[in-house]
């Protein structure tokens, strides 16, 4: 077993980093207060970094590395910014992985290459008033009349909608069936007939991240949009989340790491009784506990991407990455603030919003609880 | 065009630096290495005319093993081979013996243009680049700022003291030492990376290369020793003159 990342890896977090504190930390604050997501700086950026399609080959416009160098861009984003980091995992992840997994050549070749060069962004839509969790619950339905599929419904929670071009969508194409098997998944692009967006969410944490509804009101698109097989679409959102799940436990990390630096830092020059509060023991083993827990995050984290890179199922692998790395992040963060004291408190430093930014890695792409779902059944089976 | 960039693998200078076991260079133990910070204004400007004109740039390095990772970047950032020089014991050779080896490795490979910075973050001597320009007669221009080719003359801008810039034109095969304000150099993108894979890198044992011995050697490194404190006089103006009169009497040569 061998825990040294490879040259390439290591290069790819360098670029990433140098990347990420240059250009991405300086508004990272600004974007999150004003909730604004900055396209230019947060995604066309990130294509023409080649970061949009690490994991695709290179005949679909990707750069052909990794899972494991996708882990570490997302956690090198995510340690300044988690808002770009989420909106790399749910473009790459959510819309683009399921395409290149499930989609016919021409679909490849029509979707999936502008999304990896990052000349399109992606967004992926499951999510429902009524199915969260319960993804089986979709009500949103495709009915096929002529040469089309006619979509109706509304998704909701929906990352990187409205700025994204592409849009996996999930919805019913067969009522009688049982309520896993009579789902289907559909490409949808942006500016068809019949295809709105709802309200923008106002949110708790990766604020400078865009959330809104998508509205189908007969949206007519062609038979060749579907994707994979009629009836797949449990199965392909499920495996597309096993994915996604590496995306988030990435971000959680990233976040979780963040924080630590600043803990460090403040507590390094920060005096009370003449003695930096990093020599007071209940700070030192506080920072010795956040830095443990990450790094044991990180193994996990790392893990699941070597898995998903080797061609191993890694279903499981993924679900105890994304439940330790996100449940550690909150927990990292929140003692980062308790470090900080008042100034944690504030907006002039990061930790609050990190705070913030951290607890919804413990809800999407499957809830902590979810997770634990996924991990326990697999070991009661 | 062939071109030559030279770089080093210097310590981030964030880093925590302790002085070695022997006391003659600083422990290279718990460093975070990574390029020399003028080597990738060198590095910049050497693709940006290779992608000018075309041919082939080499990069070079010299030291152990790990330099290699550093050369990576280079490849990712557009150089096309690079050539590594196998030396464990780098740290120990002074600037004549290092400018020697790479002149002894570049002597025959006609070189167009050469690229170094102007000086490493670490030792910080300055002197290879022109020291290896003279070896191989070649002109040198130091400290560059601005950098152009028009086909037929290299002309650039050198930085000089007080802010002052001098035009300089050049007929090649030339050298030139890169400063910072040269350039932005780019980010080493995904797919480079992953071609850099593929690029040749060659190593050479240093034994191969170097023909003369070494001239100066460094005795000891040593952190400047802290000075005392100042001293803080306190109390009425008036006294205060009077006292610091005193002092400055008493303990310089300042006031007769």
């Amino acid at each position: 077993m061998k825990f040294e990342l490879t040259e390439e890896q290591n290069l790819i977090r360098d670029m990433v980093r140098e990347f990420a504190e240059k250009e991405v930390a300086p508004s990272a604050a600004i974007r999150d207060e004003e909730e604004r997501f900055d396209r230019a700086l947060m995604f066309d950026r990130l294509g023409e970094l080649g970061l949009t399609g690490i994991v695709f080959p290179e005949e679909y416009g990707g750069a052909g590395a990794d899972y494991l160098s996708y882990a570490i861009a997302v956690e090198e984003l995510s340690r300044v910014c988690a808002s770009t980091g989420v909106t790399l995992s749910a473009h790459l992840s959510l819309c683009a992985n399921p395409i290149y997994l499930f989609g016919s050549e021409e679909q490849k070749q029509q979707f999936l290459a502008p999304l990896a060069r990052g000349e399109k962004m992606g967004a992926f839509g499951l999510t429902e008033p009524s199915a969260g969790s319960d993804a089986g619950g979709t009500k949103t339905t495709a009915v096929k009349d002529g040469d089309n599929w006619v979509l109706n419904g509304t998704k909701i929670f929906i990352t990187n909608a409205g700025d994204a071009e592409t849009y996996v969508v999930f919805a019913r194409t067969d009522k009688e069936a049982q309520k896993h098997h009579g789902i289907s998944a559909f490409i949808v692009d942006k500016g068809t007939p019949g295809f709105s967006f709802g309200k923008k969410e106002k949110k708790m944490g990766i604020r400078s991240s865009p959330t809104m509804e998508l509205v189908f009101e007969n949206c007519r698109i062609p038979l060749s949009q579907l994707l994979g097989e009629e009836g797949q679409g449990f199965k392909i959102a499920m495996k597309t989340l096993d994915g996604g799940r590496i995306g988030i436990a990435s971000q959680a990390l990233g976040i979780a790491q963040g924080a630590l630096e600043a803990a460090v830092n403040y507590a390094k020059e920060r005096k009370q009784f003449d003695t930096p509060i990093a020599k007071f023991q209940g700070v030192m083993f506080q920072l010795a506990d956040m830095a443990t827990q990450i790094e044991a995050a990180r193994l996990l984290v790392y893990n699941a991407a070597y898995k998903a890179s080797a061609g191993l199922s890694y279903s499981q692998a993924s679900a105890m990455a994304k439940l330790m790395a996100s449940e550690t992040a909150m927990r990292v963060t929140t003692q980062a603030v308790q470090i900080l004291g008042g100034y944690g408190y504030t907006r002039e430093f990061p930790v609050e919003r990190m705070m913030r930014d951290a607890k919804i890695t413990e809800i999407y792409e499957g809830t902590s609880e979810v997770q634990r779902l996924v991990i326990g059944s697999a070991l009661t089976r | 065009m062939k071109i030559l960039v030279c770089i080093k693998q210097v310590p981030d200078m964030e880093s925590k630096f302790k002085i070695a076991a022997d006391g003659r260079w600083y422990d290279n133990s718990d460093l975070v290495f990574r390029m020399n910070e003028y080597d990738e204004y060198a590095v910049e400007q050497a693709v940006r005319l290779k992608e000018q004109v075309g041919g082939e740039l080499t990069v070079l390095s010299i030291g152990p093993d790990r330099v290699k990772e550093t050369m990576k970047k280079a490849l990712a950032m557009g150089c096309d081979r690079g050539v590594h020089v196998a030396d464990d014991t780098i740290a120990a050779k002074d600037p004549m013996t290092i400018a020697g080896i790479i002149a002894e490795y570049a002597k025959d490979q006609n070189f167009s243009c050469i690229f170094t910075g102007m000086q490493s973050q670490d030792r910080g001597s300055g002197q290879v680049g022109v020291l290896l320009a003279e070896m191989l007669g070649l002109p040198a221009v130091t400290t560059i700022v601005d950098f152009a080719w028009d086909g037929d003359l290299f002309s650039v801008k050198r930085e000089l003291e007080g802010g002052i810039k001098a035009k300089v034109t050049v007929q090649g095969p030339a050298l030139f030492t890169c400063q910072l304000g040269l350039n932005t150099p780019r980010y080493p993108t995904l797919p480079n990376i992953m071609k850099a894979k593929k690029k040749e890198l060659i190593s050479l044992p240093v034994e191969q290369l170097q023909k003369t011995v070494i001239l100066q050697e460094t005795e000891r490194l040593y952190f400047p020793e802290k000075k005392s404190g100042g001293l803080i006089l306190e109390g009425e103006v008036a006294s205060l003159a009077d006292r610091l009169i005193g002092i400055l009497k008493e303990k310089t040569a300042v006031l007769a």
